[in-house]
């Protein structure tokens, strides 16, 4: 028996192991936010089809549901209507908005048309809003509460379990 | 219907390695003549099971049977025939059935191969190997089937990931990288039969020599291929990117490397026994390793596949495998080491020890490089990720260094050189430095790595090329025609030494070109109305402007451009953005003109009505890459044909500047 043999494939076996199983079961593409926890970032933006500002710091008081989207992103496609449901149900509970990132007015406010929608849809237009809230890729969604405060983050398109379970963070937090 | 079969042919594969496995250590434990007869019977049969599942899958995607799991998740009746063929490996399910077919190929063909050679170790090895078939084909009948009946089969299917069939590369990238990983589940076997026996016998050395190798050549080029292939489709005009499942290939090929030439010193010498069948362990390990890391979803990178649940079951069979090799050999290794003298560090030996050492201080270079990320986050919670600059940190004076050690390694003799020997085998391949500095130099060269790889490649260049011509020029001198001393003493006896020299050759070839390719490059990123011009690296780059063309899974849009150097016409380039129906964001292709000197490669940003932004990426001697890498190939090729082992043993007694030592040697 090589004692030093055993001991160090032992170790390396032990320590390979541990570190890959640590990482099973996580998203690798899943980019924590470091807002979590503190205050939304500002933004006045205009809103498509009645160019009005609108200030985020207007909504203070109700949780608030953010979603970044565009109308090149093929999942955006997919959970617009479980925002557009959820929107409609909770009216006066939760304020939904949409902010639109990297696209046209005009795109924008035909996906609106033909699919429908239930609240503010925001144009980002230089992409400074979605820098600052460190979007990493369309759609994501923040979560706020009553207080601007960011609870939480999702990525990728919502499911209703997802959205339903956030909004509940938002309203309790 | 197809799904049932394919179903019960899996079953079946299983049962019969699963029994193989068991009957195999039986029969060597017992050292039992019948026993190893029936092993091998079962080990055909699995090949058979295996090859028939594979092809009642092929047959599934070609006769587009949406009813097959596999077929519904990524046929389509739109894409062209060769990417139906090839999305057997597009995605999860079907690349670990590839990986078993790959798999039972071999095992038929290596225990043909040994039907009556090395009967002790034998029994040991096909059970080894029928061992690893029964782990793959429990995950194809279970945690990754392929063949799950699809109770309403829809009328088409989505076709495989775009990305799979933008080039033809695609095509050849993944088979290859399988037979490389894949074949190493063989000199594996080989050496648990080795460990388990607690010998390892002279005779023994050529089959498991020889497996390492062949696998070897495929990995070599598979790693190539898909550099290639990430130049070819990705845009970014690079080719290596140090993500994790390109270290992944990376990690085995570094083992496999080493134990290449620790086996030589092991034939030579009979020592190294013990560290050789270490490394070829190691590399089947890295093997596994790397099949988790690109099916687990731990990691993130271009390769992945979809996350999946198969992670947990590998992981186990990674831990069961690295106990078990890490026991046995702890076991074992002491009795597989003969005494033999260590000729201190200025000889050939001394040289091979250093090379292996490096190379296994690569292989952890990239292996941590390659999880750390994965350890901070399990210990601090932080997300980070190991970029470009901690690895050519590390892996730029490695690399140099080995190509050194190449250089100086094979002009030294076998057993202790005198300091005069030394300085005769030493110092005139100073020449070749100083000329290939030079010439680097006179060109522009001015990065200090990269001057000092030329002149540790001009050094290596003229080594390997005097060490490989030696024979023939001793044989002129002798008195034999050119051309047969030529075939003879290349192609005929010293057809293994010839096939190493090429190998080397192309390796300094290699490491030469990526040096210089990788920081000789220009890059602008340049917006062109129609009509209009940009000069970049003194090339004139005009987009005459664009076209449409469908098929009928993507719609292309080409830009065109002329490049004309001097106002005299170099190249026309039609990069290109392609939109699949199945995914969201076009994808470009770009178009590069190679030549000898380099490549011009242009990638198309976006694309909008007239105007069209375009990345022109100018690398000197990228090509190189892929040529040397095609040379080393064949090197192995060369290598591994099989002679007659008198004419193997004359060749060794005929190698050249080592005669006055080997008398000790052998």
């Amino acid at each position: 028996m090589n004692r030093v043999v055993l001991i160090a494939g032992i170790l390396i076996t032990v320590a390979l192991v541990l570190v890959l199983s640590a990482g099973l079961g996580k998203d690798p593409q899943h980019i924590e936010s470091p807002l979590i926890g503190k205050q939304a970032p500002d933004f006045a933006l205009q809103a498509v089809g009645t160019h009005e500002t609108i200030d985020l710091a207007k909504f203070r008081g109700k949780p608030l549901v953010v979603n970044f989207w565009a109308t090149w992103c093929r999942p955006c496609y997919e959970e617009h209507p479980v925002l557009v449901s959820n929107a409609q149900m909770m009216q006066g509970q939760v304020q939904f908005l949409g902010v639109v990132f990297q696209d046209k007015e005009e795109k924008i406010q035909g996906f609106l048309n033909e699919r429908g929608s239930a609240y503010p849809t925001l144009v980002d237009d230089a992409g400074k809003t979605a820098i600052a809230y460190g979007v990493g890729g369309v759609p994501e969604t923040f979560f706020l509460n009553k207080d601007g405060k960011v609870v939480a983050k999702f990525e990728g398109p919502i499911d209703p379990d997802s959205l339903q379970q956030n909004i509940r963070k938002a309203m309790t937090q | 219907m197809t799904s049932s079969l394919g179903r019960l042919l899996i079953l079946l594969s299983l049962l019969v390695s699963t029994t193989g496995a068991v009957l195999g250590y039986a029969a060597g434990w017992k050292k039992s003549a019948d026993g190893l007869k029936w092993a091998r019977r079962f080990a055909f049969t699995f090949s058979l099971l295996m090859i028939g599942a594979t092809l009642v899958m092929e047959y599934a995607l070609i006769s587009h049977d949406f009813s097959v799991g596999y077929v519904a998740q990524v046929g389509s009746r739109d894409v062209p025939l060769w990417v139906t063929l090839v999305s057997l490996w597009s995605s999860l399910e079907g690349s670990i059935l590839f990986w078993g077919f790959i798999l039972a190929a071999y095992i038929a063909g290596a225990t043909w191969l040994t039907r009556n050679e090395h009967i002790e170790y034998m029994p040991y090895a096909i059970g080894t190997w029928l061992f690893s078939g029964s782990f793959f084909s429990f995950l194809i009948a279970g945690p990754a089937s392929p063949f799950q009946t699809v109770a309403n089969p829809p009328m088409d299917g989505p076709g495989p990931n775009p990305l799979l069939q933008n080039h033809v590369l695609m095509a050849i990238h993944p088979p290859f990288l399988y037979l490389g990983y894949v074949g190493m589940t063989i000199p594996f076997g080989f050496a648990t039969a080795a460990l388990l026996r607690g010998r390892l016998g002279q005779s023994f050395l050529r089959p498991l020599r020889n497996s390492l190798l062949l696998p070897w050549i495929f990995l070599t080029i598979a790693i190539m291929l898909g550099g290639w292939w990430a130049y070819e489709v990705l845009g970014w005009g690079g080719y290596w990117a140090w993500d994790p499942v390109e270290n992944a290939s990376l990690l085995p090929w570094l083992t496999a490397t080493a134990a290449l030439h620790s086996a030589l010193v092991m034939e030579r010498r009979g020592s190294l026994k013990g560290w050789t069948v270490t490394l070829v362990q190691a590399s089947f390990l890295l093997t596994i390793l790397g099949t988790f890391m690109t099916r687990s979803g731990v990691f993130n990178s271009v390769h992945s596949f979809t996350q999946s649940s198969i992670g947990p079951t590998i992981l186990v069979f990674l831990a069961v495998i690295l106990i078990g090799s890490v026991t046995l050999l702890a076991l074992r290794i002491d009795s597989l080491e003969s005494d033999s003298r260590f000729e201190g560090p200025l000889s050939r030996e001394g040289f091979f020890l250093i090379n292996n050492l490096l190379f296994v201080l690569f292989t952890f270079t990239v292996l941590i490089g390659t999880v750390f990320p994965l350890v901070v986050e399990a210990l601090k919670g932080k997300q980070m990720s190991v970029g470009r600059p901690y690895f050519d940190s590390m892996v730029v004076p490695i690399g140099a260094v080995l190509l050194f050690i190449l250089g100086v390694g094979p002009a030294l003799p076998w057993g202790r050189a005198s300091k005069e020997q030394a300085k005769r085998a030493l110092l005139p391949p100073l020449i070749g430095a100083t000329i290939v500095a030079g010439i680097g130099l006179a060109l522009g060269v001015r990065n200090p790595w990269t001057i000092i790889t030329l002149a540790f490649g001009g050094y290596a260049a003229q080594v390997t090329l005097g060490q490989m011509w030696l024979p023939v020029v001793q044989r002129i001198r002798r008195g034999d025609s050119a051309g047969h001393a030529i075939i003879d003493s290349q192609l005929v006896r010293g057809r293994r030494r010839f096939g190493s020299y090429l190998i080397h050759a192309g390796a300094v070839i290699v490491i030469v070109a990526i040096a210089v390719s990788s920081t000789m490059r220009t890059q602008q990123e340049v917006r062109l109305n129609r009509g209009e011009s940009a000069t970049v690296g003194g090339y004139t780059f005009t987009f005459t402007g664009t076209d449409v063309k469908q098929e009928p899974h993507r719609t292309s849009t080409l830009a065109h451009f002329d490049v004309t150097k001097n106002g005299r016409q170099v190249a026309q380039l039609a990069p290109r953005m392609n939109q699949y129906a199945a995914m969201r964001d076009p994808l470009g292709t770009p178009d590069v003109h190679t030549t000898l000197k380099g490549d011009i490669y242009l990638s198309i940003m976006n694309i909008e009505g007239d105007a069209v932004g375009v990345n022109v990426i100018l690398t000197p001697m990228v090509g190189w890459i892929w040529w040397a890498v095609l040379l080393m190939g064949a090197g192995g090729i060369v290598a591994l044909i099989p002679g007659s082992r008198a004419v193997a043993l004359q060749a060794r007694s005929e190698s050249p500047v080592i005669q006055g030592d080997e008398v000790g040697a052998n």
